[in-house]
């Protein structure tokens, strides 16, 4: 048991992680690329606007000249602090000519393409980071155009944080589900589990739970009942039968045992030993007739004999069956009388012929003189029915389906040949050719029925 | 000439059983107590026949059967077997066996059985007519005569007073009868072999005769012709 809960626990924990690692990876992974799309399309905006600036700008010096555009500049500078536009354009020699920057990068040559550079501004002398591109005038001017670099900055700051927080809580939500999802599934397996050690102590009447909510784990529930009903009701059989048996053999053997002791009374004659052991040997011959019908049953309960199916041509084994018992019937004053057609079926000839030979010898002991017991043919959908039927007393309806179980004779003089067995073998030879076994009251008699599967 | 017998069976009692019987009636017997041995002594040859049992020690019943026919050897075998399902007799058959037996069986079943194992070999040169005493059965025209006189046979019956007038002066118990004749291999709750064997007594002794079936006790029936 410590073992069970152990392992729940172990695999309850990989579960938890293995959900936690993979939803923390997922989202991170969605977080990374949101993150790097957003900078990516933020940055790509803000060259393809800077460099619009310093085409426009060189346009406007090839046109109008350096003070065409250092105007241009001038005019730009007002509402450059609003766009967090830097300008700068100095002449051949370094000297400043127009622009809110206060000198020329070291480093940097003009027309080196795109720099990030921390520069001084010139009108609020603050060091700034700058995203700028710069260009070589026909003059020999500089001229540098860029965009402060610090506002972009503190965006991309405040994304990466609400990208971890996102991620914090992406990891915080995937513990609490998994545990949740796992704390849910193993309260539910260890729910079973407990059913089950119960009933593996002994408890055979408990049943997993269930909690009416339809969901998988009530169904595998309500499968595991089914089948813990199926299995209580065949060991309350077993149980049944092999109480009979017991009880079944110890008077046999009970009367074996006086006749053995009684052999050796000396006031005994030959003739009265002879009769004793006589007696001694059909006791016997009983018992051995119950082991070997419980065997036949159990087996045929088994399946064991299905790999010698055939097809059965079931007419001719009625007509064969009734050639055996016509004389006897005859000889009780009762007629057999055979109806109805099918085809052959798959089938284990002499187990069946056995089984009909049984329902036979039933019918026959219940018919009165001067009466006809029927067998019939018929084929019903998937099956073919083999019936008997006696035009008897009949059995009390609450007792036909009790008919077919071991052990159970309703003939309160129970005979020495009849230990109730008969119709149990007929019905595990039904269950056996995939059918089963019925019987039914039919006023007068009874109709005693082998259902057969017509395919295997 | 005395006829050898092999009894292949690990139950020292029931080997003592089978041999102390056959002893009696004039056989040379030869003692197997497990598979191996059982098979050595049957490949040997020499033997009529074989009781073998189908559970063993070392090498069990079915596959020194099926052993002892691969080498070439066709002794009759009877198998005896505690397991009386049907399917288990029907599997010794199929493994070689000519005939099965279920413990516990009477001695006399057995000695009826080895007999008729024995005959077989005979049936190859058969006469169109079997006789005894004073009934004749032709096997061609299916007419069956006693005394003069004809005595009409259902199909079922002919096949009864054959399946006798075969195995003359021997016994024939129910079961036997049950396989030979209807291929059953189960055994009745009720007396169905007696109805049919009284049904065919009444047909053949009708002109006063002495009764041509005799009943065995315990053992079963007889047609002789002493």
């Amino acid at each position: 048991m410590d073992n069970l809960r152990l392992s729940f626990n172990n695999s309850r924990t990989r579960l938890v992680l293995a959900s936690m690692v993979l939803s923390t990876l997922l989202t991170a992974t969605v977080l990374a690329l949101v993150y790097v799309t957003a900078n990516r399309s933020i940055e790509s905006e803000t060259r393809s606007v800077v460099s619009a600036e310093l085409t426009g700008l060189a346009d406007e010096y090839e046109r109008r000249g350096l003070i065409g555009l250092m105007r241009a500049i001038e005019r730009r500078l007002p509402t450059a602090a609003d766009r967090d536009a830097l300008y700068l354009l100095t002449d051949r020699f370094g000297v400043n000519l127009a622009g809110n920057l206060k000198q020329w990068p070291e480093n940097i040559a003009a027309g080196s393409g795109w720099v990030d550079l921390e520069v001084r501004r010139a009108d609020n002398d603050e060091l700034v980071p700058v995203s700028a591109a710069s260009v070589r005038l026909p003059g020999g001017e500089r001229l540098l155009v860029g965009r402060d670099a610090l506002a972009r900055q503190q965006f991309d700051r405040v994304l990466l944080r609400s990208v971890g927080i996102a991620l914090a809580i992406a990891l915080a939500l995937s513990v609490l589900t998994g545990w949740l999802f796992t704390r849910l599934v193993f309260s539910r397996l260890s729910d079973i589990a407990s059913a089950a050690e119960n009933i593996v102590s002994g408890d055979l009447s408990r049943r997993m739970p269930l909690r009416g909510t339809g969901d998988e784990f009530d169904q595998v529930s309500g499968t595991l009942n089914t089948m813990l009903d199926r299995i209580e009701e065949l060991v309350s059989n077993l149980r049944t039968t092999s109480n009979s048996i017991a009880h079944d053999l110890r008077s046999p053997l009970s009367r074996l045992k006086q006749r053995v002791e009684t052999l050796s009374d000396p006031s005994k004659t030959d003739q009265e030993r002879e009769i004793d052991i006589a007696r001694a040997s059909a006791e016997i011959d009983h018992v051995l007739r119950v082991l070997g019908q419980l065997t036949e049953i159990s087996r045929a309960e088994a399946g064991v004999g299905r790999e010698q199916f055939e097809p059965v041509d079931l007419q001719q084994l009625v007509a064969d069956v009734v050639e055996l018992y016509d004389p006897v019937a005859v000889d009780q004053g009762i007629q057999l009388e055979v109806t109805g057609t099918a085809s052959p079926i798959p089938g284990h000839r002499p187990l069946l012929s056995q089984a009909l030979s049984n329902l036979l010898e039933n019918a026959m002991r219940y018919a009165p003189q001067d009466t006809t017991v029927t067998i019939n043919l018929s084929e019903d959908g998937a099956y073919t029915n083999l019936s008997v039927r006696d035009r008897g007393p009949g059995v009390p309806q609450e007792d036909l389906p009790r008919l077919q179980m071991p052990f159970v004779t309703l003939d309160p003089a129970r005979t020495e040949r009849n230990a109730g067995l008969g119709l149990a073998l007929v019905a595990a030879i039904s269950h056996m050719h995939g059918g089963a076994f019925e019987a039914s009251n039919c006023n007068p008699g009874l109709e005693a029925k082998i259902k057969l599967a017509r395919k295997p | 000439m005395s006829r050898r017998l092999l009894i292949v069976e690990d139950d020292e009692d029931t080997r003592e059983f089978i041999a102390k019987g056959f002893g009696e009636e004039g056989y040379v017997i030869e003692q197997a107590e497990d598979g191996r041995e059982g098979l050595y002594h049957a490949t040997d040859g020499g033997f009529d026949a074989v009781v073998l049992d189908r559970m063993l020690p070392g090498l069990d019943g079915l596959s020194l059967i099926k052993s002892m026919r691969a080498a070439g050897v066709k002794t009759p075998v009877l198998m005896l077997t505690a397991m009386s399902a049907v399917d288990e007799r029907v599997k010794g058959l199929r493994a070689g066996a000519d005939d099965y037996l279920v413990k516990p069986f009477s001695f006399q079943e057995l000695h009826a059985r080895i007999e008729a194992l024995l005959r077989r070999p005979q049936e190859a040169e058969e006469s169109p007519t079997l006789n005894c005493r004073d009934l004749e059965m032709d096997l061609l025209t299916r007419k069956v005569m006693r005394n003069g006189r004809e005595i009409t046979l259902t199909p079922r019956e002919f096949q009864i007073l054959e399946f006798f007038l075969r195995r003359k002066n021997r016994v024939v118990s129910r079961t036997m009868l049950l396989e030979g004749v209807w291929d059953y291999h189960f055994d009745p709750n009720t007396n169905v072999v007696d109805v049919h064997i009284s049904k065919l007594r009444r047909q053949l002794d009708e002109g006063g005769e002495p009764p041509l079936i005799e009943t065995v006790r315990g053992a079963g029936y007889m047609i002789s012709d002493g």
